[in-house]
C-alpha cells in the first residue's frame, strides 16, 4: 500500500510539473510576458522594471525555475484590467461558483446513481428505457440549450423564476437544475453500464446459486464492485466543482469563476486565465489522486502498483 | 442468450445471418446525418439568401408556422437576416469544424499510440504522461486558455478541437497495437522485412480501424457540442462567419421577442448529436464485440 501511495503521489507531482510547464511555455510563446501582464499601454520604464523584477532578462531556464518559485508562493501576476492580484480576483469568485456546483453535485449523485442501479437491476423494463432516454437526452442537449429552454419556460412563459443574476437563492434554482440534470444523466448511464458489467460476472451467479438472497447479492457483491469504476466519474465531478459551470454561469449571468474566465479570455487577461488554469488543474489532479488512492482501498488487487485498468 | 445457440447446433441449422435493417432510431439518425451532409454540401445552391444579406424592412419576422410568410420560412433575426440561410451556412461551418477536428484528433492520437506501442520504455511513459496531463485539465478550460493566449483563427480552432479525445485514440491504438504485435500476422510481415511504417500503416491499422472508427463516431458529437459551446460563449467561430453555437449565442439576446432565432439552431444541434451518437452506439455493438 505504501508503494502504491508513493507511485500515485509521484505521478500527481509529475502532472503538476507538466501543467506549470505548459503554462510557462504557452505564456512565453504568446509574446513578451512583461508587455502582456503589464498591459499594452504601460510606460516602458515600468515594463523594464517588471522585466528585471521577474528576471525576464535572465536565461530561459533561470526564468523557468523562478517561475516555479513564483507560482508556489502564490504570486500569479496582476489582472491587466483592474491591476488587482489575479489570485485574489479568482478566489473571491469561488464561493459563487460553489453555490451552484455543490448543490448540483448533490442532485447528480442523488438522482444519477439510484437511477443507474435501478435501470441495471430491472434491465429492459420501462424504467430502464426511461432512464436511458433521460441519459441520452442529457448527453445530446448541450447545457446552454437546456438552460435557455428552462429560462424560456420558467422565466419568460410562466414567470416563476428569475432568468439571470445572483440576487437571491431563487436565482440559483435554474442554473443548479441545468447543471444537475446534465450530470445526473451522465452518471446514470455510467452507473448502469458498470452495474450491468458486474451483474454479468460469474461470482454473481455463484452467489445466487448457493442460495444467497438476491437483495444480499446486490448489496454485498454487486454494488461494491460496481462502485469501483463509478468512483472515477464522481472524482471527475469533484474535480470540476470550480470549473464545471463555465457555460451555465454565462447563460445565467452568474458571477462565478467560469464567467470570470470567459471575460478574461475575451479580454486576453492572461494573468487571470493562467491563474484559473493552474487552480483548476490542481483541483483536478488532487481529485484524481484521491480517486486513485480510493481505488486502492476499494480494490485490493490494484495495490501492486499496476496501472489503472485501461478502460 | 443461453438457449438459442444450443438449439441451433443441435438441429444442425446453418447460423442465421440475415441482413437486417438497422433499428428505426438508427435509420432516423442515418437519414438526419445524410440530410445534414447534403445541406452542408449544397449550401450555396439551396440557401435562399446570402447568410449576411440584410432585409431591414423585415427585422425579427416570425417563421411561417408562427404567422410569418414564405419570404423567410424560419423568420429573420434582429438585422433582418434570413434564419434559414444562416442555419444552412451554420450547419456547413459546424460540420466542417467537427469533421476536421475529429480527423485531426484520431490521427494524432493513433500516431502517438503507435509510437508508444512500438518503442515502449521512455516514449511510452512520455505518451502516458501526456495522457495524464490531458486528464488533469477539463478540455473546455484548456481550450479557453489556448484561445486566450493565442487569439482565434479558424485553423487554430480546428486544431485545438482536434486535441479533444486524442488521448482516447492513443490509449486504444497503443493497447491494440501491443496485442497485434504479438499476433502472427504482424510477426510474419516483419520477418518478411517490412519496416515499422509498413507494419503499422498497412497491417495493424486496418485491423484495428473498426475500433478507431467507432471511437470517432462517439467523439464527433462531443466535438460538435464543444464547438457550439465555445461559439456560444463568443470565443469560437467569429462573425461574420456563423456556426450553430454562434447563432444560439446571438439569438439569446432576443429570447423573449424572437425565440425562433435560437430554437432553430438548437434543434439542429440536438438532433445532430443525437443522430451521430445513435449511429455510433449501433456501430459499436455491431463492429466491436470487445467493447460490448
Amino acid at each position: 500500500m505504501l508503494r502504491f501511495t508513493i507511485t500515485r503521489l509521484l505521478r500527481a507531482a509529475i502532472t503538476i510539473v507538466m501543467v506549470v510547464t505548459f503554462a510557462f511555455v504557452v505564456l512565453r510563446l504568446s509574446g513578451d510576458p512583461a508587455q502582456i501582464i503589464m498591459g499594452a499601454d504601460a510606460p516602458p520604464e515600468a515594463v523594464d522594471a517588471f522585466r528585471t523584477a521577474w528576471g525576464l532578462d535572465e536565461p530561459l531556464w533561470v526564468q523557468y525555475v523562478s517561475y516555479f518559485g513564483a507560482i508556489f508562493s502564490g504570486d500569479l501576476g496582476r489582472s491587466m484590467r483592474d491591476g488587482r492580484e489575479a489570485i485574489v480576483l479568482v478566489l473571491e469568485r469561488i464561493p459563487a461558483t460553489l453555490a451552484l456546483t455543490v448543490p448540483a453535485l448533490f442532485i447528480k449523485l442523488a438522482l444519477g446513481i439510484p437511477a443507474g442501479i435501478l435501470a441495471a437491476l430491472y434491465r429492459n423494463s420501462a424504467l430502464d428505457r426511461a432512464v436511458m432516454m433521460f441519459a441520452v437526452a442529457g448527453f445530446t442537449i448541450p447545457s446552454f440549450v437546456l438552460g435557455l429552454l428552462l429560462v424560456l419556460l420558467f422565466a419568460v412563459q410562466l414567470g416563476w423564476l428569475p432568468s439571470g443574476g445572483q440576487e437571491s437563492w431563487r436565482h440559483a434554482i435554474l442554473p443548479v437544475i441545468t447543471l444537475g440534470i446534465g450530470g445526473a444523466a451522465a452518471l446514470a448511464r455510467f452507473t448502469r453500464s458498470a452495474m450491468l458489467e458486474v451483474l454479468g460476472q460469474p461470482y454473481i451467479r455463484t452467489a445466487s446459486a448457493k442460495g444467497v438472497a438476491w437483495r444480499r447479492v446486490v448489496a454485498n457483491h454487486a454494488l461494491p464492485n460496481a462502485a469501483i469504476p463509478t468512483v472515477t466519474i464522481i472524482g471527475f465531478m469533484f474535480g470540476s466543482l470550480i470549473a464545471g459551470a463555465v457555460v451555465v454561469e454565462s447563460v445565467f449571468s452568474w458571477p462565478g469563476v467560469g464567467r470570470l474566465l470567459v471575460t478574461a479570455v475575451a479580454n486576453r487577461d492572461l494573468a487571470v486565465v493562467q491563474c484559473i488554469l493552474l487552480l483548476v488543474a490542481m483541483t483536478m489532479i488532487t481529485a484524481n489522486l484521491v480517486v486513485d488512492l480510493l481505488y486502492g482501498v476499494l480494490d485490493p488487487r490494484l495495490r501492486g502498483g499496476a496501472r489503472k485498468a485501461e478502460a | 442468450m443461453p438457449e438459442a445457440p444450443m438449439t441451433d447446433v443441435a438441429l444442425g441449422a446453418p447460423p442465421a445471418r440475415r441482413r437486417e435493417l438497422p433499428p428505426p432510431l438508427v435509420m432516423f439518425g442515418l437519414f438526419w446525418v445524410g440530410l445534414m451532409l447534403a445541406v452542408a454540401l449544397l449550401a450555396d445552391v439551396i440557401s435562399p439568401y446570402a447568410y449576411t444579406a440584410l432585409d431591414l424592412r423585415n427585422r425579427l419576422a416570425p417563421p411561417v408556422f408562427a404567422g410569418g410568410d414564405w419570404l423567410h420560412p424560419l423568420g429573420t433575426d434582429e438585422l433582418g437576416r434570413d434564419v434559414l440561410s444562416r442555419l444552412i451556412y451554420s450547419i456547413r461551418t459546424s460540420l466542417i469544424i467537427a469533421f476536421g477536428a475529429t480527423i485531426v484528433g484520431a490521427m494524432l492520437g493513433t500516431t502517438l499510440g503507435f509510437l508508444a506501442a512500438h518503442f515502449r520504455g521512455v516514449v511510452e511513459n512520455a505518451v502516458m504522461a501526456l495522457v495524464d496531463f490531458s486528464a488533469s485539465i477539463p478540455f473546455l478550460i484548456l481550450a479557453l486558455a489556448v484561445l486566450a493566449f493565442f487569439g482565434n483563427s479558424m485553423l487554430l480552432f480546428v486544431l485545438l478541437l482536434g486535441l479533444h479525445a486524442w488521448e482516447r485514440y492513443a490509449r486504444i491504438a497503443r493497447g491494440l497495437a501491443i496485442s497485434a504485435s504479438a499476433q502472427g500476422y504482424a510477426g510474419a510481415v516483419r520477418q518478411l522485412g517490412a519496416g515499422p511504417l509498413r507494419v503499422y500503416g498497412r497491417h495493424i491499422l486496418p485491423n484495428i480501424a473498426s475500433t478507431l472508427i467507432v471511437s470517432m463516431t462517439l467523439a464527433f458529437p462531443e466535438v460538435i457540442l464543444l464547438e457550439s459551446g465555445l461559439s456560444f460563449l463568443g470565443l469560437g467561430v467569429q462573425p461574420p462567419a456563423t456556426s450553430l453555437g454562434n447563432m444560439v449565442g446571438f439569438g439569446r439576446e432576443y429570447l423573449t421577442r424572437a425565440p425562433w432565432i435560437l430554437l432553430a439552431p438548437a434543434v439542429v444541434i440536438v438532433l445532430t448529436t443525437l443522430s451521430v451518437s445513435l449511429i455510433g452506439d449501433w456501430l459499436r455493438d455491431r463492429l466491436d464485440p470487445t467493447l460490448r
